[in-house]
């Protein structure tokens, strides 16, 4: 089971859509695939139609008292099931400071799951905190969304800066940036883009694109290869998909 | 993992009135309404089914592409919308996939045999809630095995994993609004019990799985995967001797594998062809004279009882002879079962059927449509058995007879082993007449081949004076050639109704007819 963690300290860089659509494509793919929305926003959960809630409590979960496998809902999709968001992940950084090892705690609620998985996104809030830590120390690799505009370019290295000076925390942890929101009209997109790319080679080539088709995911409800399958964004997700594929 | 709830529908009604029920009374979401044939695909050896999977190939009837779904308790782990239009046969054959891999792993290379077939209508249903979000799915399924045998509507709910509650819910609904009953039998096995299994019977347990559009190779392949099963089967009851039936089961297998062998020049790689059936010639003759000594001891008591009762007694010690050549015989021939030769002729053989590249590109006819090719060579061993059993005669001798049996068996085991492929009512005009004349001519050969080696045997009869048990013994003799001579008489009759018009005219409608739906 491999653990991919769509996460950027910055929010609304198109963190969920690409958990949701990635998660989608992989399972399109015949692999079985977990989501578990741990942003208390619950976007993913919205996109999925499952109400956000878990029963028991996501403390539990966290605690261990409460197995992961109980709060799995089935989503639309073959071989693509979710652990819904709650509003009360809210506190998610506070019952990770109260438990012991808070670092290994979703590690550990992983591993239950670990022979039912192929491949599991996990949806993150945008901080740096104990939780995202924490997903840091489950996940394989970070997903990173990134809009090729200043202030992302700063957080893009805030987050690979990080990395390099918590090598223990992050252990073998990679890290996969890649364009999002791109919009090759824009003369500054392309400018930071080329800079980017240069600063940094080992972003990813693929690039999902701006798209009405991926605001839209909010009317459907569902992953963009559901309702726009064959569309630009459904391509470049596809894309993005097979690239991080031999990357990890 | 939610379990699939299964129910035969009972409902007074067709498909289209129920589904009418499902989607407008009961408001459940229609998520797909599909008509055409389906297959289920396992291994010989039934490997998917022991995991509790199942594979479907479908075919659409009209436009549209096949698909392949590979399912566990109806939650499908991969479909795939788009596949050739033939089944699968290897593991190479599927669709790249990481589902399929897993699939092709489960097969560990095995080839997959087309099980069961039906002509289906199958309705996908939703039931949401209020996000509308899908909780349960129900399937609806009318299917009809493709010899036109109606299958009970079947309805199954399957729940979504987190949604058990609301399933159900559901499922008192449904009962509330469609008169069901439980059941535990999926399609595949009503397709199965039906009884027209047979053009795809199974995952190779009870025959070979064929189609007519299978090329030549895979079929041949199939039957004698099937065959070696049913000879494996019977094989340590051989050895063990303790019921005859073993060895006839292990005999007839092994004439059925030299005949699919023999007609398949063209078909199967020509020095294994030859390899194969020299060798499964030699098992078959060591097992004759125990098969032949089985045979004295089956039908001597009723021979036996045809001589006046005064005589029977004196036939005591000759029934004592009878034993012990026989268990003479089983010892011989479990000495040549368990031959250096017979393992490593069995290792080979086995080695062969597993071998896909002994079966790629292994003759000209390999790659044709097993139906053509089939239906060639039972129509020339058809003609080849008319023109001979017209010849037959009188003073025949019993030599034209016995090759005359032989041709017979050739025809019979072609169109048995391929049964699967042939028009039914075609198959079985033609069997029934064709089973009675190789009863008369084996009734024939018997009484020839038993009269001989009992008169042969009573030279070991215990002091050569015992003259009543020898006087005894040419009684049974005469019965049996009371016996060969009624069989004998009885040939030229009997082969008229298989020589008859409306039989002949059966060979022609062998192949099936399209049926209008």
């Amino acid at each position: 089971m491999k653990v991919l963690a769509t996460y950027n300290i910055k929010g609304g860089v198109g963190k969920t859509a690409t958990a949701v659509n990635l998660a989608h494509v992989a399972a399109a793919h015949g692999n079985r695939v977990l989501v578990w929305d741990l942003d208390p926003q619950g976007a993913a959960t919205f996109y999925f139609r499952v109400k956000p809630k878990v029963k028991g409590g996501g403390k539990a979960i966290v605690r261990g008292s409460l197995e992961l496998g109980d709060v799995i809902k089935a989503t639309d999709f073959d071989n693509l099931d979710l652990v819904p968001a709650d509003f009360s992940y809210r506190h998610l950084d506070l019952w990770l400071d109260d438990a012991k090892k808070p670092l290994v705690r979703i590690r550990r609620a992983l591993r239950q799951v670990s022979e039912e998985y192929d491949y599991v996104f996990l949806d993150c809030p945008p901080s740096i905190s104990l939780t995202s830590e924490s997903v840091f120390r489950a996940a394989d690799a970070l997903l990173v969304p990134t809009i090729p505009t200043t202030l992302s370019l700063r957080t893009y290295e805030q987050l690979d800066r990080f990395v390099e000076e918590n090598p223990d925390m992050v252990r073998e942890l990679k890290i996969l940036g890649f364009f999002s929101m791109v919009d090759r009209h824009k003369r500054l997109h392309r400018r930071f883009m080329n800079e980017l790319r240069t600063a940094h080679p080992e972003i990813l080539d693929a690039t999902i694109p701006n798209s009405t088709d991926i605001e839209r995911m909010g009317v459907h409800r569902e992953p963009v290869g559901a309702y726009g399958k064959g569309s630009k964004p459904a391509r470049a997700y596809e894309a993005l998909w097979s690239e991080i594929q031999t990357r990890l | 993992m939610s379990k699939v709830r299964r129910y035969e529908v009972t409902a007074a009604g067709d498909f289209a009135s129920v589904l009418a029920v499902l989607t407008d009374h009961l408001g459940l979401r229609l998520l797909s309404l599909d008509e055409g044939e389906r297959s289920w695909l396992d291994t010989l050896t039934g490997t998917l089914e022991q995991a509790e999977t199942t594979l479907e190939f479908r075919r659409p009837s009209g436009e549209g592409t096949p698909s392949l779904t590979w399912a566990a308790e109806g939650r499908v782990l991969v479909y795939d919308p788009c596949v050739s239009s033939t089944p699968p046969v290897q593991s190479s054959d599927l669709p790249e996939s990481a589902a399929f891999e897993r699939l092709a792993a489960l097969v560990e290379g095995g080839q997959l045999v087309v099980g069961p077939t039906v002509n289906s209508q199958i309705a996908v249903l939703a039931s949401l809630d209020d996000e509308e979000k899908t909780t349960a799915r129900v399937i609806f399924d009318r299917s009809e095995t493709i010899d036109g045998v109606s299958l009970p509507m079947m309805l199954e709910v399957l729940p979504l994993r987190g949604y058990e509650d609301e399933a159900s819910s559901l499922e008192k609904k449904l009962k509330r609004s469609v008169a069901l009953s439980a059941s535990a039998t999926p399609m595949k096995e009503l397709a199965l019990q039906s009884g027209s299994s047979g053009r795809a019977s199974g995952s190779g347990r009870d025959g070979a799985a064929l189609v007519p559009t299978m090329s030549a190779a895979r079929a041949w392949r199939a039957v004698l995967q099937t065959l070696n099963d049913s000879m494996v089967q019977s094989f340590s009851g051989v050895l063990s001797g303790s019921d005859p039936e073993d060895l006839h089961a292990f005999r007839v297998a092994v004439r059925r594998i030299r005949t699919i062998l023999q007609d398949g020049d063209d078909i199967v790689d020509p020095e294994s062809r030859d390899r194969f059936r020299h060798e499964y010639r030699w098992l078959g003759d060591v097992t004759t004279p125990t098969r032949d000594a089985d045979v004295h001891l089956i039908e001597f008591p009723e021979l036996a009882a045809m001589l006046p009762p005064s005589r029977r007694e004196d036939l005591a010690t000759f029934s004592e002879v009878l034993l012990r050549h026989r268990a003479e015989c089983h010892a011989a021939m479990t000495v040549e079962l368990r031959s250096m030769r017979r393992a490593e002729f069995g290792t080979a053989w086995l080695s062969f059927l597993a071998d896909d590249d002994a079966w790629t590109g292994c003759g000209d006819l390999a790659d044709e449509p097993v139906l053509r090719i089939v239906l060639r060579r039972v129509e020339k061993a058809n003609r080849q058995l008319v023109k001979n059993g017209r010849k037959i005669s009188k003073k025949s001798p019993a030599i034209a007879l016995h090759e005359l049996r032989k041709e017979g068996k050739r025809l019979r085991y072609l169109l048995e082993c391929f049964a699967p492929l042939f028009d039914e009512k075609a198959l079985v005009t033609i069997l029934h007449p064709l089973r009675d004349v190789q009863d008369v001519l084996g009734q024939f050969q018997d009484t020839e081949v038993q009269a001989s080696a009992l008169l042969e045997l009573a030279g070991e009869l215990e002091g050569a004076d015992d003259h009543s048990a020898l006087m005894a013994i040419g009684g049974v003799i005469e019965q049996l050639g009371v016996r060969g001579a009624d069989a004998r008489a009885s040939f030229s009759k009997t082969f008229g109704r298989f020589d008859d018009r409306k039989v002949q005219r059966a060979f022609n409608q062998l192949e099936p007819r399209k049926k209008k739906r």
